[in-house]
């Protein structure tokens, strides 16, 4: 993979100043970040994707892992970036290529990162914080229609209800993957040795069904 | 498998075990703790989750001595705790190598303070080295634990939580056999010789008699080091010099030679924010080679020193009378990525189109999510008890910390570990507040440095109470073992500390251990420690809900027609609690989700209509 189909293959759309002024320095640097609630399985997730792109071979890969106390039920994210050379682990705001959001509001809140042009994949499962029921800020139940009123592109996935048809609601980060791999270059081999690495044995051919159910719905 | 993703933290873990570590010691504390949970997967290496980071050193520094390599691992908080023994510990010096972890944390994603650790090295003489991305961490402490026994000192490998907490690609240089697997499982490595262990009373007592010479050959190993850092700097080894693309456009028209003096973490930023510039990557920043900066200077027409925190390079470089520009363009607080150094070189006056605008990193109009208790926290009966009360708080660090915050908001000091139980005293020996106060405190924080606090309050018979809320883990940083526990970090059984015991042992008279789950008993235990005169414990009993396993229960329900929207309940700030669409009077009714509900029953206990009941007894 050359860096010239990267820049068609994944950063098509972007704007090309942006681009410009980005890559100016000779690499193409993809950026992707992974958004959600503490405990969603955005840690697991961002691995899978990152470890892929490591496997894929020949890309320099950096995760940044998320901040703070991300177990106790708030905001996480993961930015995962991949590149020939990659220099800073985080990407820097309205950089994003592609979000992953697993929670609707969590998407939103994370939108004026992503390019104009970008690609956004949203889960429908909302979260409603306790913050809801205390203050004046309410829920943002249009989440996905307020994401798409921008110039990114948005996909809308039920990732909670595929991962329940496939059979286990626990295997909806995975169904997420699946949905953002059909956007990214890698192989599915590659994709399933990523995720063999990242999930307990035993729920390896429910993770590989649940990447496939994500990969048919994702484009 | 010679290559893999890791985490700063793994990689350092890989790097000490490859160096032929035997003894890591540690308290947990973000951004440091993977280094010992890594650690303490690897074979022949002794791990333990000691009380503190001043014990945890300590027991590095006995390791040391008596001829293991040794490594002890802390935030910057416990560096503050080790303080005592890491600055002894250099006059000394060591026999085994000792490598010290520091990791800083920026931004304070979760520490209390942003200081800048590179102080330690300084006050200290210790040599530091500060890697930059997961190669250099496996790499640096490989080189530490040389370092330490060729200059028979403890060698300080400062990390931030960019670089503890980035996964990057790490080559490994093949000199341990390769395993299966992404982690160290299967791992095989030569069994690392002791050294014989020191009994050398002229080099280990810190008696003046022999701490003066000590002082004075602690010099020499400085003045040497800094020749090795000088010497080091010069072949590129750890110290670099990235050539310039070429000159930087300047705003307005026209080119100069930019140079950017940097370390770490920053350094990344830096170059990512302008790589067309020539940079000099500093490796090791104590001593620092100030003749490499020098010749570097000479190279460009403005030299720029970029870091997080203080300008502790820049004032160094300055000292040495070399111009630099460094804090007037980049801010002294918080995180420097790669934007926030864009827009200070931006301000400098540098063409950079890529920064020349601000753009927002998130939508600020969404409601925030901040982390909160978890549903079913032991602590949770306990706070919203002493909201009820509106008493004076004097917390300590752990998840409590978190009621804090609305809805509960019932903190009023948080501020290093132990102090809630002496500045409670203080408050007391103040005059106490008219509503009643109290000192709070975890188990693990207790262990730490509780003891000491409260054996003082009560040798001074202090009329106060403590609420030691003992969920028998040490949650917030990921649920590590302590002396409560069965088990020990290795997994050996172990005798878990009788935390009332120790009170009594320590002379209170009045100790209470209640179920945090009953509001009502919460409520009269926290009332009777407070009448009582002279010191008061209460102790709560009920385990964390995550660690060591996650813990379920028999689902709640509200019946919507029963609810009357008293937001009793709401006070609670459960996670599992949300506002239904339905009103009464203009107030939403609640809902429970009993997917996440794991029956603690305190909403039930709240409820005034008696609305809430269990889920299963509804259905039947």
């Amino acid at each position: 993979m050359s860096a010239e189909t990267r820049t068609g293959g994944l950063v098509a759309g972007a704007a090309a100043g942006d681009a410009a002024a980005r890559h100016y320095h000779g690499g193409v640097v993809d950026d992707i970040m992974v958004v959600g609630v503490g405990g969603q399985g955005v840690i697991v997730a961002a691995a899978v994707i990152a470890d892929t792109a490591m496997l894929h071979g020949g890309l320099d890969v950096k995760l940044s892992e998320t901040r703070g106390m991300s177990q106790r039920g708030g905001s996480v994210s993961s930015h995962i970036r991949i590149g020939e050379t990659v220099v800073a682990p985080s990407i820097s705001p309205g950089e994003v290529d592609y979000l992953l959001a697993f929670e609707s509001a969590e998407g939103l809140r994370a939108t004026p990162s992503v390019v104009s042009g970008g690609v956004a994949i949203v889960n429908t499962q909302q979260i409603v914080p306790p913050l809801a029921s205390q203050g004046d800020m309410s829920y943002p139940f249009d989440a996905a229609e307020r994401m798409a009123q921008g110039d990114r592109r948005v996909i809308v996935v039920d990732g909670n209800g595929i991962a329940q048809e496939v059979g286990d609601l626990k295997v909806a980060g995975i169904v997420l993957v699946g949905a953002l791999s059909t956007h990214l270059p890698f192989d599915v081999e590659t994709w399933h040795a990523a995720i063999v690495r990242n999930v307990p044995p035993k729920w390896k051919d429910l993770n590989f069904t649940a990447f496939a159910a994500g990969r048919e719905v994702g484009a | 498998m010679d290559t893999q993703l890791m985490l700063g933290n793994e990689a350092v873990a890989r790097g000490a075990w490859e160096a032929g570590v035997q003894v890591a010691a540690a308290y947990p504390g973000t951004p440091s703790t993977e280094i010992v949970t890594n650690l303490a997967r690897y074979d022949g290496v002794y791990a333990e989750w000691s009380t503190n980071e001043k014990v945890a050193y300590e027991v590095a520094f006995g390791a040391a001595m008596g001829g293991a390599r040794a490594l002890t691992a802390m935030k910057s908080a416990g560096g503050s705790v080790a303080a005592d023994p890491l600055i002894s510990s250099v006059y000394t010096g060591v026999n085994g190598g000792l490598v010290v972890c520091l990791a800083g944390d920026p931004g304070m994603a979760s520490g209390m303070t942003e200081q800048d650790d590179r102080y330690f090295g300084r006050m200290s003489s210790m040599p530091m080295l500060e890697p930059a991305d997961s190669q250099e961490c496996y790499e640096y402490a490989k080189r530490a634990f040389a370092m330490s026994e060729e200059f028979d000192v403890p060698v300080m490998v400062r990390l931030s939580i960019q670089t503890a907490h980035q996964k990057s690609i790490v080559h490994f240089d093949g000199e341990v056999a390769a395993g299966e697997g992404a982690g160290p499982a299967g791992l095989t490595r030569p069994a690392p010789e002791r050294r014989p262990p020191d009994r050398k009373t002229e080099k280990y007592c810190l008696l003046p008699k022999f701490s003066r010479p000590l002082h004075r050959s602690l010099l020499e190993r400085v003045e040497r080091l800094r020749q090795f850092a000088e010497a080091s700097a010069a072949s590129g080894d750890l110290a670099q010099v990235v050539p310039a693309a070429g000159p930087v456009l300047l705003q307005g028209g026209g080119a100069a030679k930019i140079g950017v003096v940097s370390a770490g973490a920053a350094y990344l930023s830096a170059r990512e924010a302008l790589p067309g510039a020539a940079f000099l990557k500093l490796g090791m920043i104590h001593p620092l080679p100030v003749e490499a900066i020098r010749a570097f200077a000479q190279t460009v027409d403005r030299l720029l020193v970029v870091e997080e925190l203080e300008p502790y390079l820049e004032e160094q470089i300055l000292a040495a009378g070399i111009a630099c520009e460094g804090k007037q363009w980049f801010p002294q607080w918080g995180e420097l990525t790669a934007v926030r150094v864009g827009q200070g070189f931006y301000a400098a006056g540098l063409d950079l189109p890529r920064w020349a605008d601000e753009k927002a990193a998130e939508d600020a109009t969404v409601i925030p999510r901040p982390p909160v208790l978890c549903t079913g926290c032991p602590h949770r009966g306990m706070a919203t008890a002493m909201k009820k009360l509106n008493l004076d708080v004097h917390g300590d660090i752990g998840c409590y910390d978190l009621t804090t915050l609305p809805p509960v908001s019932h903190m009023h000091s948080a501020v290093e570990m132990g102090a809630s139980i002496p500045m409670e005293q203080g408050f007391m020996r103040a005059g106490g507040s008219d509503t009643g106060s109290l000192a709070v405190i975890g188990d693990s924080t207790f262990l730490h440095s509780g003891l000491t606090g409260l054996l003082n309050a009560v040798h001074q018979r202090t009329n106060m109470t403590l609420l030691i809320q003992d969920n028998s883990i040490t949650a917030m940083t990921g649920g590590q073992t302590n002396p409560g526990n069965e088990r020990t970090l290795a997994g050996a059984e172990t005798k878990p500390v009788d935390i009332a015991g120790i009170c009594k042992a320590l002379g209170v008279e009045q100790i209470e251990v209640v179920d945090p789950y009953d509001y009502e008993a919460c409520l009269q235990a926290l009332k009777a420690g407070l009448a009582y005169e002279g010191p008061a414990v209460i102790i709560t009993n009920r385990p964390c809900m995550l660690f060591p396993r996650k813990i379920g229960g028999e689902a709640f329900t509200v019946d919507e027609d029963v609810c009357n929207a008293c937001q009793q309940c709401m006070k609670l700030g459960c996670p599992s609690l949300s506002h239904m669409e339905a009103e009464h009077k203009g107030r939403h009714k609640v809902a429970i989700d009993e997917e996440t509900c794991t029956g603690c029953s305190l909403c039930e206990q709240l409820c005034r209509p008696g609305a809430i009941s269990k889920a299963k007894a509804g259905v039947a």
